[in-house]
């Protein structure tokens, strides 16, 4: 079977799962207890899509660290798609956090130490984004959003682990508990639900961040021919 | 690379930056000027009586916290952008190796920080009536505050000054990087005030020093990539 027709068939077979993935959020899956409603269905797209922000925070790190040791153009296309998905991701979590916040707490935005982690981490994107506008020239620009980015890298784990564990937090439990053990008290069907939607928003994030390299590849490409 | 040499070059760039300042004063003035007015507004607004005392623990160390920052944000950009603007950057790279160029800095960021936190903290406390019972907690803090703060400052001043629109870009970049490290300092600074105990400042200082230490230690490999782009 050709690259293409593996592709293709690769596509397909994530838009099954995401459908299949949505139909057991709201169907198969049962309600919390303890949650207002229906409102604990959230977690479904919530978690995935803070996990997949940090996920692309992770590949923006690592695009980076590639690209200052082969100072490759490509690395640096790759380093500012995941950080392109990190953003939309980011945004989308606060989001679909705020939603649930006002159903549960009836308030949209409650300075929760979690609430702060993912609006650090939304400044950061746009702080990088922000950086890459103010260089005009490309070398410099790759070079300088790189070493930003580890930079920022260094802030994630006290972030995610330190300053959540310092304030009292009314977020529900996350699977990794304070204790660093994994937590598991969620009803079977949850949980698998949970999981399958998370491998979807990976499959997901890595189908957008293949498309956005591949045009990044195109694009540098098409330049190389017109500076030969 | 002999570290004698390198110490020789680092103190040599400390030197430098120090003469220059004494000339001009404008990091100086800036940050202290920025410092007492933001003191005597909040000061003048606030003052002592305006805050209920179960209220006060929480407000007035994140008080003491934002005037600190911005007054810091106001001047130690200036460390590599007054090299970009007078065109010295690049006598600069051809005179010193990057390591020492950046412990140079960095310890005149260091000074700078260090000037300014003597100068207000005993300000604030008088001015805000901020009864700190854990004087070496509270010292404690502040020392590995203005090491974390420098540490951050540096690098992100030596990022923006090879990029346009330098001033404002220096508090879109420091911030992010710097809200975990506030949110601990705050922490470590209301813990000082409210007990004499230093094992009460200990979970915020061990979170400040391993921020600190780590960005520290990334600014120190990042910076020559930085400088010779």
């Amino acid at each position: 079977m050709s690259d293409n027709r593996v592709r293709t068939a690769l596509h397909w077979l994530l838009g099954a799962w995401l459908v299949l993935v949505i139909a057991a959020a709201f169907f198969w899956a049962p309600a919390a207890a303890g949650f207002k409603g229906e409102s604990s269905r959230i977690v479904f797209f919530h978690v995935p899509q803070a996990w997949v922000a940090v996920l692309a925070f992770c590949v923006n790190l690592i695009a980076s660290l590639r690209y200052l040791r082969t100072r490759n153009p490509l690395d640096d296309a790759r380093a500012a798609a995941a950080a392109r998905l990190g953003l939309v991701f980011s945004l989308l979590a606060t989001v679909t956090g705020s939603i649930f916040a006002h159903v549960m707490w009836n308030s949209f935005w409650n300075w929760d130490p979690r609430e702060i982690s993912i609006a650090i981490l939304l400044l950061i994107y746009a702080a990088y984004f922000a950086l890459r506008e103010a260089v005009p020239d490309e070398e410099r620009r790759a070079s300088l959003s790189a070493a930003y980015a580890i930079l920022a890298f260094v802030t994630m784990p006290f972030l995610v682990f330190v300053v959540p564990r310092i304030y009292w937090s009314l977020h529900p439990d996350t699977i990794i508990g304070a204790t660093g053990k994994l937590k598991m008290q969620m009803d079977p069907r949850m949980l698998q639900t949970l999981f399958a939607s998370l491998v979807g928003f990976t499959g997901l994030f890595f189908w957008l961040y293949t498309l956005d390299v591949r045009l990044a590849r195109v694009r540098l490409a098409r330049q190389a021919r017109e500076e030969a | 690379m002999r570290a004698s040499s390198l110490l020789s070059e680092s103190l040599a760039v400390l030197g430098k930056e120090l003469t220059s300042e004494l000339r001009s004063r404008v990091a100086l003035n800036a940050i202290g000027l920025f410092g007492i007015t933001t003191l005597v507004v909040v000061a003048y607004q606030i003052g002592p009586y305006q805050i209920q005392e179960k209220d006060r623990p929480h407000l007035l160390s994140a008080l003491l916290w934002v005037i600190l920052f911005f007054a810091a944000t106001s001047g130690l950009a200036r460390v590599f952008v007054k090299e970009e603007d007078a065109h010295t950057a690049k006598t600069l790279r051809l005179a010193a190796r990057p390591l020492a160029v950046f412990a140079g800095k960095y310890l005149f960021n260091l000074i700078l920080l260090v000037a300014l936190f003597t100068l207000i903290v005993p300000l604030y406390c008088a001015l805000m009536g901020y009864e700190v019972r854990g004087l070496v907690g509270l010292v404690l803090v502040l020392a590995a505050g203005a090491v974390a703060l420098a540490a951050s400052s540096t690098i992100v001043a030596a990022i923006i000054s090879r990029a346009s629109g330098s001033t404002t870009l220096f508090a879109i970049l420091s911030v992010p990087l710097v809200l975990p490290l506030l949110v601990m300092l705050i922490q470590g600074t209301r813990a000082a005030a409210g007990s004499v105990e230093l094992a009460a400042v200990l979970p915020a200082l061990q979170g400040i020093v391993s921020l600190g230490g780590a960005l520290l230690i990334v600014s120190v490999f990042l910076f020559p990539v930085v400088w010779h782009e």
